[in-house]
């Protein structure tokens, strides 16, 4: 790496790490959703399940050391449905695949013009069980993917829905800001998941951006736009201009020769280093050297803030597989530092 | 067969309390006793008192157990029978879920626990963890329970390689693969690729042939998970592994898949060799009214896989499993004589539900299926 440019410590400084999606609910939790179905538990006591589930992966976060902590979002029963739920002129729709997984979401369904009354990710997230001392992190859905997975009814096309959306979500932002949060993530996995090969076209990437531009105006949180089940190496160099802090990148879905071809300059980025979607534990050294190739690679004059996390939500595992995930998220941050500080 | 639009169902039927609870040794009710009785009266069942016996019996002998699976079965067979379906099984009375039976009697398998399907629902994933190793049948002792118990023919629902590798975490060949390839994604799906046919050769193939030589005569594999990956790459894999599955048996074969993207599997569905019938869900996509032509939306994928030139059967979804709402015969036939007419030749439609009717309670499967009986004899007789 070309620390020459940099002095050590800043560089350790700026490797940081998160969780990029919703999180798996611990077995209790689990047990108290699947009996409230039945009817066997109140309201009241299914609310406590999930105030004691959420305490646990906050705590999980913060053991880990994670840069900026998340609520889990365990009460989000797909990425859309706070949106779906809670926005005038939406509806909650069929069951449809989640992607390429063997998960379903609601659709969004658009029958008139979206409007926010409410706030909707500040409401629905445990923001009094979040810890003071540590910056806090929303994740929400960008608009290309809230766009391509609802059922328009009402705006002319496709690419309308998508800047109303975007304007919902400038909203959001702002009320987040106000509440505390530092950190916003727009989960984007429409935007590389071409199972077809389609690849996006170059103007509606430059929609995207536009999109983005609203959602992100005057915002002054960091800011990341993620994506996942796809190679990001599809929407190079255009991604490079997106009015974003940080680029989140599947790295088991991406090229990573085709990847290491662009330099990142002023982005940072969010290196999915760790498969939500496979049990196995990675090996941390394997998953060091990859991070540190690539880092190589994309920061060719002057390295970037660089963030290790899961390359999706990490709700595809059993709560107690994704806990050790955590761990191996830790422990590859921390002998990056360390390797760093000492080279 | 013989007779025109012969009728079948998928294959799993609701497990009635008096299964689930006495299988696992809770005791039942009077009421879910008196339904065991009732029903067995209805479907014409004898000596029920022995079935009661092993009910009310506090401590429950594994023998009893097994007997509970048989009961359960019989009624299962005579409830399919008294509808009067032409083709049967045993409603799976005999399997916990169409993943866990089999994952559960394979060895090289762990279960982690339970991950979201979607809202407050979850199913039990299973990781593979060693090299998959057949160590007894799954499906021949209640296919020879079935064979015995009927007259009718007897399709055996088979849940397909592709579903079991699709729905299981990969611990095994993806640490294997490590080795071999420093790319991340041409590690899974190598890891993948091994995983599924090392599962077809050792697991799946072992299976096929005991339940031949015990007489099964026809086999339907089972593959939800058909289209969760619509790439070229994985169509082509899914392909590969049913014809690896049913290649050189001497048996019927057919493919069930549902509540997937028949669009892409049209593409496909002219690759499937030794695939007799593909058995696909449309009613719950159609509407309620009678009549043939544009207003059966529900069926127009079904043009698709004729425009793809595929040209074997159809097991053809007239009944929608998710609703209690019961099909009249004259929208059942309006289904069957629409389909014929695409297809244009009726010999090709076998007259199905959508998917297996275990989510409805007895008494709505039971008349769905009899206005489906009825609801294909008025298309023989529309065709004359």
């Amino acid at each position: 790496m070309h620390t020459s440019l940099k002095t050590a410590k800043l560089v350790a400084e700026m490797i940081g790490c998160f969780v990029t999606g919703i999180l798996p609910r611990p077995k209790e939790l689990i047990e108290a959703t699947r009996v409230y179905e039945r009817n066997r538990i109140n309201q009241k006591a299914l609310e406590e399940a999930f105030l004691e589930g959420t305490k646990k992966v906050i705590e999980a976060q913060t053991k880990a050391k994670l840069s900026y902590i998340t609520d889990g979002m365990l009460k989000w029963q797909d990425l859309l449905r706070p949106f779906t739920k809670n926005l005038e002129g939406l509806r909650v729709g069929a069951l449809a695949r989640w992607f390429n997984n063997n998960t379903f979401y609601r659709r969004p369904l658009v029958f008139g013009a979206l409007r926010r009354t409410r706030s909707i990710v500040a409401e629905t997230t445990y923001i009094g069980l979040l810890p003071k001392n540590l910056p806090w992190k929303a994740i929400m859905p960008a608009p290309y993917t809230f766009a391509r997975l609802s059922e328009n009814k009402f705006y002319k096309n496709e690419r309308e829905l998508m800047f109303a959306y975007a304007e919902i979500i400038r909203e959001e932002i702002e009320n987040l800001a106000e509440v505390g949060f530092k950190y916003v993530q727009l989960s984007d996995p429409a935007l590389v998941y071409t199972p077809f090969k389609e690849n996006v076209p170059k103007d509606t990437l430059s929609d995207i951006k536009e999109s983005l531009k609203i959602a992100f105006k005057n915002v002054k949180l960091r800011t990341c736009l993620q994506t996942f089940f796809g190679d990001f190496s599809k929407i190079l160099p255009e991604a490079l201009d997106f009015p974003v802090s940080d680029l989140g990148i599947d790295l088991y879905e991406t090229n990573l020769e085709e990847l290491k071809e662009y330099s990142f300059d002023n982005k940072g980025v969010a290196l999915g280093v760790v498969d939500a979607r496979s049990s196995l534990l990675e090996n941390e050294r394997e998953l060091l050297n990859v991070s540190k190739s690539l880092i190589e690679a994309i920061y060719p004059s002057k390295i970037g803030d660089v963030f290790i996390c899961p390359n999706c939500d990490l709700e595809f595992l059993p709560w107690e597989r994704a806990e050790q995930k955590l761990r191996v998220i830790e422990r590859v941050v921390e002998i990056l530092r360390s390797e760093e500080a000492s080279s | 067969m013989n007779k025109l639009f012969p009728t079948q169902e998928i294959g799993s039927l609701a497990k009635p309390p008096w299964r689930v609870k006495a299988y696992r040794g809770e005791p039942l009710t009077q009421e879910e006793i008196a339904e065991a009785v009732e029903w067995g009266r209805r479907l014409g069942i004898e000596n029920t008192e022995d079935l009661v016996k092993i009910l009310t019996k506090h401590e429950k002998t594994p023998e009893d157990r097994k007997a509970i699976l048989e009961w359960a079965a019989l009624y299962a067979i005579r409830f399919f029978e008294t509808a009067g379906l032409d083709i049967i099984f045993d409603g799976e009375q005999w399997r916990s879920e169409m993943y866990e039976h089999v994952i559960r009697n394979v060895e090289g398998f762990k279960f982690l626990g339970y991950v979201k399907s979607f809202d407050y629902r979850y199913f039990n994933k299973a990781a593979c963890v060693n090299k998959p190793k057949y160590v007894k049948p799954f499906y021949v002792d209640e296919f020879v329970f079935a064979r015995k118990n009927t007259e009718k023919v007897v399709k055996v629902p088979f849940t397909g390689p592709y579903t079991l590798v699709d729905w299981t975490f990969n611990e095994y060949y993806e640490r294997e693969a490590a080795s071999q390839t420093r790319d991340f994604k041409q590690r899974k799906a190598s890891a993948r690729r091994e995983f599924l046919f090392d599962l077809v050769k050792e697991v799946v193939r072992p299976e096929i042939a005991k339940l031949i030589e015990a007489g099964a005569k026809w086999i339907q594999i089972d593959e939800p998970a058909a289209t969760t990956n619509p790439s070229d790459e994985e169509m082509r894999l899914f392909v590969e592994a049913f014809n690896e599955t049913v290649k050189g048996f001497n048996c019927t074969f057919s493919l069930h898949n549902c509540y997937s993207n028949y669009r892409v599997l049209a593409k496909y569905a002219c690759q499937l060799r030794n695939c007799n019938q593909l058995a696909l869900e449309f009613a719950n996509r159609d509407n309620l009214q009678t009549g043939i032509g544009e207003i059966r939306v529900g069926y127009r994928e079904l043009r698709i896989f004729e425009e793809h030139g595929y040209r074997g059967n159809y097991g053809l979804g007239v009944i929608d499993v998710h609703t209690d709402f019961v099909e009249p015969p004259e929208l059942v036939r309006d289904r069957i004589l629409h389909a014929a007419k695409i297809v244009g030749d009726p010999d090709r439609i076998f007259v199905s539900t959508d998917c297996g009717l275990r989510t409805r309670k007895w008494n709505v499967s039971f008349e769905k299926l009899k206005n489906m009986v009825l609801g294909a004899e008025l298309a023989r007789k529309a065709l004359g």
